[in-house]
């Protein structure tokens, strides 16, 4: 097991233990897992997702209560305008994504992003199909980059988990 | 963290085994080699034989197990690693290099020896993280492509600030900066926004891309309130030429410095409040206001400018539609005019110009998307001027109306083709097919 690491950066706004608590409230323990992809498991996921931006680091979690697993928790790394954005979600064990929460934004330009409102389009859903920048996940002017390089980010993730995270 | 470990191990041993090695060699000398037997030498290199094999074999299935990874992540997609590190606070390197540009053909109707094409944005920024809260951010442009005495092009510094962030939600810049203003000043890479050409109101009307070298914050709110306050450099009236017809076509585009050697005795202040609490909607309004005299023209000396205006984009799913209106103002002109009459271009007191504009994302599919798109402008470069003795006063400039409609064509990330078609009303400018490419990275 690893435990929750809380991140002390500044521009950070959630630490990755707060934002874990709030994803799983019942979750008792948050297992680090060690992901390896392969090719094949890498091309499903694109397929699926969708055009990517440039991505930092992905850490991804087992939440469990008792041993039942409750679902996935991630941190994920993707360009805004300039530099990279740190967001968290979740994906619980019936596959809907949880809220998007913004870790760190380094710039100011499209740190709109940041808004409640926009980031909570995500919660509830688990299909890809409604998972569409602009469509579905609405837009907010003046901080395109960051809304869309997110919106393909949790593409990502939700791809992940139904490839190859769902029926681990 | 344990396949470093582990490799780190193998290295541990395998420089231990060379270690004897050589040891076992400079022992094998003439003098010594009678200390041991032949036997027991033989026995030992046996023995360290068969560790070699035994750490080339790990060796071995620890590079082809790296070696798997770092083939399995295609261009694009998020690097999949041990997921023991901490996060990262950012990108590996502090560096990052961005840019955009455009190129277009303009054929107008009524005179096709006037069609042009140009590449008539370069533009390359680098940015820099200093430290976790402090960052550089440049840019720098060619306009029409050659830059020389002879040849239309400029070089130009759009943009060149730090900025730091002093809390969670207010950041700090300071620097060469644009202003925040309008829905295009900000964002005005060819990808956001519809048609070859910017709008008219924010180019005649806002000089964008309109940069002033000063201080300035922002903070941004959770609930979706962002707000800009500054203070800055202005406009120089100094500059004025009422002899030309440049201050008809843009009266604050005219005379703006952009911080070459900008006179810094009139400062300005500025503000701006955007809401975008409720996805898909923006609405904002911003107001700049400053002396211009900069002590160059006695006649000028208590002319003051003010620029506001207020827009709205709203973009529920596929329909993209936007609106904003600006006003400018220019007081105490009335000396400087009157010594001018009878030149083409006196410093008009108001302008000003609105525009509605509706797109809607016919297709969007993959990396493929389809916009059309209708404007319509109408504004004004010279809607007032002070009053002069009678018969003196210029007549105001008529109001400038134009279509255009067209559409914006992405077919990769970051990539557009754009074709419209503009039709001017009271304007001396001719109908216009426009084609143009623009990118941005």
């Amino acid at each position: 097991m690893t435990l929750p690491v809380s991140v002390v950066v500044a521009g950070e706004y959630l630490s990755v233990e707060t934002a874990q608590r709030a994803a799983f409230k019942q979750a008792d323990r948050f297992d680090e897992i060690d992901l390896t992809l392969n090719a094949d498991q890498q091309k499903a996921i694109l397929a699926l997702a969708g055009p990517q931006p440039p991505h930092g680091k992905l850490r991804v979690w087992r939440a469990t209560q008792s041993g039942q697993l409750l679902g996935y928790f991630f941190t994920d790394e993707v360009i805004g305008r300039q530099d990279l954005i740190s967001y968290a979600t979740s994906i619980d064990a019936g596959g809907k994504l949880g809220e998007v929460e913004i870790l760190v934004y380094r710039e100011t330009h499209g740190a709109e992003v940041k808004n409640r409102a926009w980031r909570q389009q995500f919660a509830g859903r688990d299909n890809l199909a409604k998972l569409q920048f602009t469509t579905d996940i609405k837009n907010i002017a003046g901080a395109t980059l960051s809304c869309e390089h997110v919106t393909q980010g949790v593409r990502w993730l939700l791809a992940l988990w139904q490839t190859t995270l769902h029926g681990l | 963290m344990s396949c470093v470990s582990s490799k780190q191990r193998a290295l541990s041993r395998l420089r231990i085994s060379f270690a004897v090695l050589a040891a076992l060699s400079a022992t094998a000398t003439p003098s010594l080699a009678a200390a041991a037997t032949q036997a027991e030498l033989e026995a030992k290199v046996q023995s360290l034989a068969e560790q070699l094999a035994a750490l080339q074999a790990e060796l071995a299935q620890m590079k082809a197990q790296q070696g798997a990874n770092s083939s399995s992540a295609p261009a694009g997609a998020p690097a999949v690693t041990s997921a023991t590190a901490a996060p990262s606070s950012g990108s590996a390197s502090p560096l990052s290099f961005f840019g955009y540009g455009e190129l277009n053909y303009s054929q107008p109707r009524d005179n096709t020896a006037d069609t042009t094409a140009d590449l008539a944005r370069f533009v390359l920024g680098v940015g820099y993280r200093f430290d976790d809260r402090t960052r550089l951010v440049s840019e720098v442009e060619l306009e029409h492509a050659v830059s020389s005495s002879e040849d239309p092009g400029e070089v130009e510094v759009e943009q060149a600030y730090i900025e730091h962030q002093l809390t969670n939600s207010i950041f700090a810049k300071a620097g060469l900066f644009l202003i925040p203003t309008g829905l295009l000043n900000e964002n005005h890479e060819p990808t956001r926004y519809y048609g070859v050409f910017r709008n008219f109101v924010e180019t005649a009307i806002i000089p964008t891309t309109w940069r002033e070298g000063g201080l300035a914050i922002q903070g941004n709110s959770e609930i979706g309130l962002r707000w800009d306050a500054g203070v800055s450099t202005g406009f120089d009236l100094s500059k004025w030429d009422a002899t030309a017809t440049e201050g008809q076509e843009s009266p604050l585009g005219s005379i703006h410095q952009e911080l070459a050697l900008a006179h810094g005795k009139d400062l300005s202040v500025f503000g701006a409040l955007n809401y975008t609490g409720v996805p898909g909607l923006r609405v904002g309004a911003s107001v700049f206001t400053g002396g211009a005299s900069q002590g160059g023209e006695e006649l000028l000396s208590d002319a003051h400018i003010t620029l506001w205006e207020g827009h709205v984009r709203w973009t529920p799913g596929a329909f993209d539609v936007s609106g904003l209106y600006a006003r400018g103002h220019i007081s105490n002109t009335r000396s400087f005019n009157s010594t001018k009459v009878g030149n083409p271009t006196l410093i008009p007191e108001n302008f000003f110009g609105w525009y509605l504009q509706g797109a809607y994302r016919l297709l969007d599919h993959g990396r493929y998307n389809f916009s059309p798109f209708v404007r319509y402008e109408r504004f004004n470069t010279a809607s007032d001027y002070a009053a002069l003795p009678a018969g003196l006063t210029p007549d105001t400039l008529a109001d400038q109306k134009v279509w255009t409609t067209g559409f914006n064509l992405g077919f990769a990330p970051g990539v557009v083709l754009k074709a419209d078609y503009q039709w001017f009303r009271d304007s001396a400018l001719s109908d216009r097919f426009d084609l143009g490419i623009g990118y941005q990275f």
